[in-house]
């Protein structure tokens, strides 16, 4: 009796084995499946329905892969288009990598809850996926060359890292967040505008900056560079590099520089930024990482969208977006401009913020609703548009009241213009209505629809330093 | 004798009872409850904790078990039905989590959806616990613990960054009935009172186990009430479509982008506790049927597992059904059998307390 078990015992685990390894180990067929890595979303250039662009990857052995662009037209839904693409293709589309959902600005125009939903319903795209909005088309988004990633997509996903959400200059959003702000009372949120910017563009600009091989900057028109990500090529606390130095310290592996250092090793596979900046530099044919005039692509993500209803509220500025991000979201510290007039001559001071208390509060005076801004950051001077004598600069980290007073003016200014306009398109991109829902629920039938019209703003901003 | 510890019963309870708390049974809480969720769970933990506090009262005043109990009273025949129709009860009670499992392995731990095929050894494996006994109950309650405490203790300090517990207010948001049609519809969940209830005869009551016991219950409560803060906290308005909850709240971890998804570590510890706990009202189910039937557990364990693996194939594209089936329609049927029935015992001969 006992035999005949094991026997049985044996049979069952060799039953089991087979079917294990007759499976492949559920694994993907690489040679028939799109890993697509992106999905854009427009509405249909010609008649009804969404054009839909797969941004998919192609793995390469060489370890820098690319990626193709596989586009449909046409489709009713987001759903019909994911369909087509194998039809299209040939090649199983799995969305699992899919790291970026971009909408073209087009779709904004109605609820973009109508395309955005195919991602709620099925469980093949992570909620954790950013999404985005796009100047123009996501088509032409996704063909632009960036020196920074030969994959558009991936481009943008660094630009809307949590890095520079961090640092307040792009509003990030992702998915399941978005559908939390439009299935809450508020039916208000917010997502991150991308636009590109050709280098010759960013280059031509009277006062615009050059650029940096880190490629981790952001710029505006007239303004400072401003650092979105710290983490440089060459170390945390280094100065950005100029492409052409970069290329000069990487190429010249016999310069008086590495002779004099013998322990310095050049890599032996230089990071992409540095090559793409190589690149540049020397104005060769640049391959993948032109566009069609032969200069690379910028993506920014300082300008910010809102949405009342799934539907376009305002776009935000860069200035503005700061503020929001200082006011609402993640952002821990920041840098930003404001100018003094000193003995006549304007003067712009770039501080850097450390925000320490960011709090919101929904409250009622006299029967009447009043939100409350409660923000303090410390303050340090980065940098000034003017030679500074040597003890001015030693005392960087200590700002002149003059100066703490203008920057929180101007943030205060920049954060009512937020409210301001995002109230009169109906956004409540602070959720105030979720406030009043969740804390004075008793009130809140009779301030749901008149809240944002009858709330009084108070923003009380603290600018410090040391002293 | 099939003999479990008080300590294994502790950890039964605290750490087996939440396991099965945490895929489907958040939604569909969200689903009548919505912020009040809290309220819900905690109606039915304060009716399944009274089950338990009375299976110890009865440890305490008797060393007999449930049937012999019955026998007492009302003779050997009747026993046996009662065992009979509570084999039933718990052979549907193990169906819905078993679907449930089985749909989270498929969907969570495999990138492309498997063959059912792939479902298939659970039931070796709760073949062999049911041929075990309550001993293996114990066993694995033992091992189920510091696997259930790591586990849920990494993902919930992986979701607490991301949870917004303010989404719970406003308290009375939600009306009253609602709640109270959350917690009946959500009642097929809590049937661990009942499966305790079952230990009563095979446990040595000693010094301060109720204390013990409820104790161990808390401490489960408090665990299932926290991990539904946090989920409510996390997805508030959109919790209603997350099911598989606990493989969702962890995920948007920011370091994961770079070091990929090292939740899925402490997921799969515990879908191995979940494992086991399914396995337990299968055990209990074969129990009944061998003191009905007066046979040995070899050949009713596998034709109960027969059986649940063939229902599983047939049901394979009917879970919605079944969750409504067992949610919105049978709801009583639960309360008789988990709740009335048990209650009912304190009504019964207890005779003379054996030495």
């Amino acid at each position: 009796m006992h035999k005949l078990w094991t026997r049985i015992f044996a049979c069952a685990v060799g039953l089991l084995l087979l079917l294990f390894f007759s499976n492949d180990f559920g694994l993907i067929d690489i040679q028939e499946t799109a890993i697509v890595v992106a999905l854009g979303i427009d509405a249909a250039e010609n008649g009804e329905g969404y054009d839909v662009t797969a941004q998919i990857a192609v793995p390469a052995s060489t370890g820098s892969g690319s990626a193709g662009n596989v586009a449909v037209k046409n489709a009713k839904t987001v759903g019909e288009a994911i369909t087509m693409l194998n039809h299209e293709t040939g090649w199983y589309p799995t969305l699992v990598h899919c790291k970026l959902v971009l909408l073209g600005e087009k779709v904004t125009e109605k609820d973009v809850f109508e395309t955005l939903d195919y991602f709620l319903r099925n469980d093949g795209v992570e909620d954790s996926c950013l999404v985005a909005v796009c100047e123009g088309t996501a088509r032409q988004m996704f063909q632009a060359q960036s020196p920074v990633n030969d994959i558009s997509a991936s481009a943008i996903t660094k630009v809307l890292s949590s890095e520079a959400q961090k640092s307040g200059i792009v509003a990030v959003n992702i998915l399941k967040d978005f559908a939390k702000q439009y299935y809450s009372v508020s039916e208000s949120g917010f997502l991150p505008y991308i636009s590109v910017k050709s280098e010759a563009d960013s280059q031509g600009g009277e006062n615009a900056q050059p650029v940096f091989a880190g490629q981790n900057l952001c710029y505006r028109e007239n303004a400072q560079p401003v650092f979105a990500r710290q983490n440089l090529c060459r170390g945390e606390n280094a100065q950005p590099v100029a492409s052409e130095d970069l290329r000069r310290q990487k190429t010249s592996a016999d310069s008086p520089f590495l002779k004099k250092n013998k322990r310095w090793r050049p890599k032996r596979e230089p990071l992409p930024i540095s090559a793409a900046a190589t690149e540049g530099g020397a104005g060769g044919s640049g391959g993948q990482q032109k566009n069609g005039d032969g200069n690379a692509d910028i993506f920014q993500a300082d300008k910010t969208m809102l949405f009342y209803k799934g539907k376009r509220a305002a776009l935000l500025d860069a200035d503005e977006t700061l503020a929001y991000n200082l006011a609402d979201t993640d952002t821990g510290f920041a840098f930003g401009n404001v100018t003094m007039d000193e003995d006549g001559t304007p003067v712009t001071y770039t501080l850097k913020m450390k925000i320490s208390k960011k709090k919101q509060k929904l409250f009622f005076e006299n029967g009447m609703p009043v939100f409350t801004f409660d923000i303090r950051a410390n303050a340090r001077i980065s940098d000034a548009d003017k030679a500074d004598s040597i003890l001015g600069i030693a005392k960087t980290l200590l700002v002149d009241e003059k100066i703490l007073h203008a920057a929180e003016e101007k943030f205060r200014e920049e954060l009512l213009s937020v409210f301001t306009r995002s109230a009169a398109a109906g956004c409540d991109v602070f959720a105030l209505r979720q406030k009043l829902y969740r804390h004075h629920f008793g009130k809140y039938e009779k301030f749901k629809d008149t809240l944002l019209d009858s709330v009084q703003v108070r923003c009380r901003i603290t600018f410090t330093s040391l002293k | 004798m099939d003999k479990i510890k008080v300590r294994q019963i502790c950890f039964f309870l605290a750490a087996l009872m939440p396991a099965a708390k945490m895929l489907v049974y958040p939604t569909t809480l969200v689903y009548r409850s919505k912020n009040d969720l809290l309220f819900s769970a905690l109606i039915n933990f304060a009716l399944e904790g009274g089950i338990v506090a009375l299976t110890m009262l009865l440890a305490k005043k008797t060393k007999m078990t449930f049937f012999e109990l019955i026998s007492n009273t009302f003779g050997n025949v009747t026993a046996k039905i009662v065992y009979a129709l509570f084999a039933l009860f718990f052979f549907g009670a193990a169906l819905l989590p078993l679907m449930e499992q089985k749909n989270f392995v498929m969907q969570v731990m495999y990138e492309n959806v498997p063959s059912i095929i792939a479902f298939a050894p659970f039931f070796f494996v709760c073949f062999f616990a049911c041929v075990r006994g309550f001993k293996s109950i114990g066993r694995i309650a033992d091992i189920a613990l510091p696997l259930f405490i790591l586990s849920f203790a990494v993902l919930m300090l992986l979701a607490v960054p991301h949870a917004e517990l303010g989404a719970l207010l406003p308290v009375r948001g939600v009306p009253l009935k609602e709640v109270l049609k959350g917690s009946l519809y959500s009642v097929n969940w809590y049937t661990d009172g009942a499966l305790v209830f079952f230990f009563l005869g095979h446990f040595e009551y000693e010094d301060r186990a109720a204390v013990k016991v409820l104790s161990s219950y808390a401490a489960g409560c408090a665990a299932v009430l926290l991990f539904l803060a946090l989920f409510y906290g996390v997805f508030a308005d959109i919790a209603v479509r997350q099911q598989n909850a606990i493989a969702q709240m962890s995920k948007y971890t920011t370091s994961f982008t770079s070091l990929g998804r090292v939740d899925l570590f402490f997921i799969f510890m515990l879908a191995l506790v979940m494992i086991f706990r399914l396995c337990i009202p299968v055990q209990v189910c074969v129990h009944c049927v061998c003191r009905s039937l007066g046979v040995k557990p070899l050949i009713p364990a596998a034709i109960v597992s027969a059986a649940l693996f063939g229902l599983t194939l047939f049901l394979n594209y009917s879970f919605l059904e079944l969750q409504t089936l067992f949610t919105q329609k049978l709801w009583f049927v639960f309360l008789i059998f988990a709740y009335l029935i048990p209650a009912a015992a304190l009504l019964l001969k207890r005779g003379e307390r054996r030495a």
